[in-house]
């Protein structure tokens, strides 16, 4: 497999893994969790070194994961208390956490290389070197890794599409009708901690917090099925993979950049040309409303 | 600010860091509130990660690292990404938190590839350029002091001159359009003074924890105020002392200061969220308990009642049976009735006191003007349209309508 088929590869899979839950997040306004959870993780990797001792891929992976989870969790019990909105639920819960790796990075693991850049914040280009060996061939680990997320978001999509669609539009509904939305909605942020975290450790924490926002709100701008705005978020990312690694190719820039540039320009586009909420076409309304209104106006003042 | 300095009994390092945590606290609380209260707590993460590309041109532009020249294009930058927020959001479509994700994500992206631009021109004066996102308190000098403290008085300032149109603005910006004040304009003013909160919190505590900086006093604040002008006071006040005390306890532990103020700061606003009066969690669990007994206590006082119309009086165990309440709880509001002198016992037989059969009376006749209710209120036509309190219908209604209700109910008897 070739190092450029590797990188988009891996890129297109965060996209699908992250394009099939930020729909949903947009739809619950919690499209910052992706960047809560980019940070809360510190505190895990501090405490896997703390306690390991490594920067082995598989215990970090496993202490971010868990960080991740108590962090969403935490947003979650917050917000349920209804004394806070989900916005505020977030910008409590990730700062506090991020402060605790801090003080763990500085009091325990001074002089250690041990910041962000190095463990988590992985780096897109260096996907095509860490391979397995899967079926007889050589695959890049990151995109075996990312294709079961996937798969394991898809699963989820699948099982509890009612449940998730229910309990994203009418969450004082769903509980009349007997769903059980905080379940749901925990499964959900659980599954979101999971797949940011694994993409992460290969791509980085920008590139995920991008295409876990940046396509599922162009899609919600083009569409108002749920249906339809996963599959165009899936396939916006996609278009950020392929343009974003070319493009920064050719502009010798950093690949994760790129891409998240890429998805922002897709953005701006649906935001001035989609078809019904696109800022021309509410513009065009309008001013057809009004040319309607003079003219009901001028009828009605030639009538007497 | 000399003279500040020299009054506080710290070395200057320390002096200068606690002046600053304070002035931040101030500062972040107040214009903290506005974005919180209008769902848009998150801005701040916005703004604070819109400055990487911001820096990187403005180093870029100038050829040079210093902090100055640097904040001023962190602050031209996150006044683009504020105003990019707010027309996103302004066409209607996207809510608050898709906005500022993604123009979270945009300007870092770009900053990221602007790096990478700025690294392959082997200029090596570039290295450590993300790290202004990260912060140092200690590396505050008394000149950024200084405009710190110009730059908190005059958005306190502003914020005070306007509070009555900012107010009606947040609360209710399409009563606001109509009466003619400047929307817009207000919600510019707005977060212009955030931006300008959080560029100068940046360079101290840090991008991350300046998110905590504007929610934490904000939500701690909300937890005891209803009004928005003893809010901001409260915000404010909860600022300063997050600030000082996290400077001080980072100070004497040798602990950085950013991580520090945010953990006390996120300790004090979960305090808050629990133990706040009429609506911390604490509280309300503990009303719903008191409630919860008080319910059962008065289902008992009744049981007893009715078993004392029916025959013999009672024993506990015969209630128990009689009702198939838990033992414990009848043992309990047992307890309770005999505490407020409503029994009297005749060996294990109970008995209802004077006092008692006045209880439970009132109980009573309070459940039938309830079902009365429930049952003809639609025939009161009563002046206005709120649902009465169930625990005091006779004071939600007034006499006259609970006179008119019982009349309804003696005439028309229910099988």
């Amino acid at each position: 497999m070739s190092d450029d088929l590797a990188i988009v590869l891996t890129a297109g899979m965060v996209a699908t893994a992250c394009g099939l839950l930020g729909p949903l997040l947009v739809l619950r306004r919690a499209a910052l969790l992706s960047d809560a959870v980019s940070h809360a993780v510190l505190p895990g990797i501090v405490a896997v070194f703390l306690l390991v001792g490594s920067r082995a891929p598989l215990p970090v992976i496993a202490g971010a994961a868990v960080f991740a989870v108590i962090c969403v969790l935490l947003i979650d019990a917050l917000r349920a208390t209804g004394l806070v909105k989900v916005d505020a639920a977030i910008g409590l819960a990730f700062p506090a956490l991020f402060a605790l790796g801090v003080l763990g990075v500085t009091s325990f693991a001074k002089g250690v290389h041990l910041d962000l850049d190095a463990t988590i914040y992985g780096e897109i280009a260096f996907t095509p070197f860490r391979t397995v060996e899967l079926l007889g061939s050589e695959l890049p680990r990151a995109v075996v890794l990312l294709s079961l997320v996937s798969l394991g978001n898809l699963l989820l999509l699948v099982l509890l599409w009612k449940e998730l669609k229910l309990t994203s539009f009418d969450q004082g509904f769903a509980q009349t009708t007997g769903f059980s939305p905080g379940l749901v909605s925990r499964l959900l942020l659980i599954a979101v901690a999971v797949t940011a975290v694994t993409a992460f450790e290969s791509v980085g924490a920008i590139l995920v917090v991008t295409m876990l926002i940046v396509p599922a709100a162009t899609a919600y701008l083009l569409s108002d099925r749920l249906v339809l705005m996963v599959g165009l978020a899936v396939a916006i990312g996609w278009i950020a993979a392929v343009v974003g690694h070319s493009s920064a190719a050719a502009l010798d820039a950093s690949i994760a950049g790129a891409m998240g540039l890429v998805a922002s320009a897709c953005f701006v586009l649906a935001l001035a040309f989609a078809p019904r909420n696109g800022l021309i076409a509410v513009a065009m309304r309008s001013r057809r409303r009004r040319a309607r209104l003079a003219q009901a106006l001028a009828a009605g003042a030639e009538r007497g | 600010m000399d003279w500040l300095i020299e009054l506080l009994p710290l070395s200057y390092t320390n002096a200068v860091v606690l002046i600053g945590s304070v002035t931040i606290g101030i500062t972040a609380g107040v214009l903290g509130s506005f974005a919180v209260l209008r769902e848009r707590s998150l801005v701040g993460d916005a703004i604070a990660h819109a400055t990487l590309p911001g820096v990187v041109i403005a180093f870029i532009a100038s050829g040079a690292k210093d902090a100055s020249t640097l904040a001023v294009g962190a602050a031209l930058a996150g006044v683009a990404a504020a105003l990019l927020i707010v027309g996103i959001e302004r066409t209607g479509r996207l809510r608050p938190d898709a906005a500022i994700g993604v123009v979270l994500s945009a300007f870092f992206s770009l900053g990221i590839v602007l790096l990478t631009y700025v690294a392959n021109f082997n200029n090596a004066n570039q290295a450590g350029l993300d790290q202004y996102l990260f912060g140092q308190a200690a590396g505050l000098l008394e000149g950024d002091l200084v405009a710190m403290a110009a730059l908190c008085l005059a958005s306190l300032a502003i914020v005070a001159a306007l509070l009555r149109p900012l107010r009606a603005t947040l609360f209710d910006a399409e009563f606001a359009g109509s009466i003619g004040l400047p929307v817009r304009a207000l919600e510019l003013i707005t977060m212009a003074a955030l931006v300008v909160a959080v560029i100068v919190g940046v360079r101290t505590v840090g991008a991350i924890l300046m998110v905590a900086m504007l929610i934490v006093p904000a939500v701690t604040a909300r937890q005891f105020c209803d009004r928005l002008p003893t809010m901001l006071v409260a915000a404010g006040a909860t600022g300063a002392v997050v600030g000082g005390s996290g400077a001080l306890i980072s100070e004497s532990a040798a602990l950085p200061t950013g991580p520090v103020v945010v953990l006390v700061g996120s300790g004090a606003a979960v305090c808050a969220l629990l133990f706040a009066p009429r609506r911390g969690v604490a509280w309300n669990a503990r009303r719903l308990i008191r409630d919860r007994r008080r319910a059962v206590t008065e289902g008992v006082l009744v049981d007893v009642e009715t078993a004392l119309h029916a025959g013999p009086p009672p024993t506990s165990t015969e209630l128990m049976l009689a009702s198939g309440r838990p033992r414990r709880a009848l043992r309990r509001a047992l307890r309770d009735l005999d505490r407020a002198g409503i029994l009297e016992r005749d060996g294990d037989r109970i008995l209802l006191s004077e006092a008692g059969a006045a209880a439970a009376h009132a109980v009573l006749e309070r459940r039938d003007l309830w079902h009365a209710w429930l049952e003809y209120g639609w025939k009161l036509e009563l002046p206005d349209a709120r649902e009465p309190d169930p625990s005091d219908l006779r004071g939600g209604l007034g006499d006259a309508a609970v006179e008119r209700l019982r009349a309804l109910a003696a005439s028309e008897p229910t099988q």
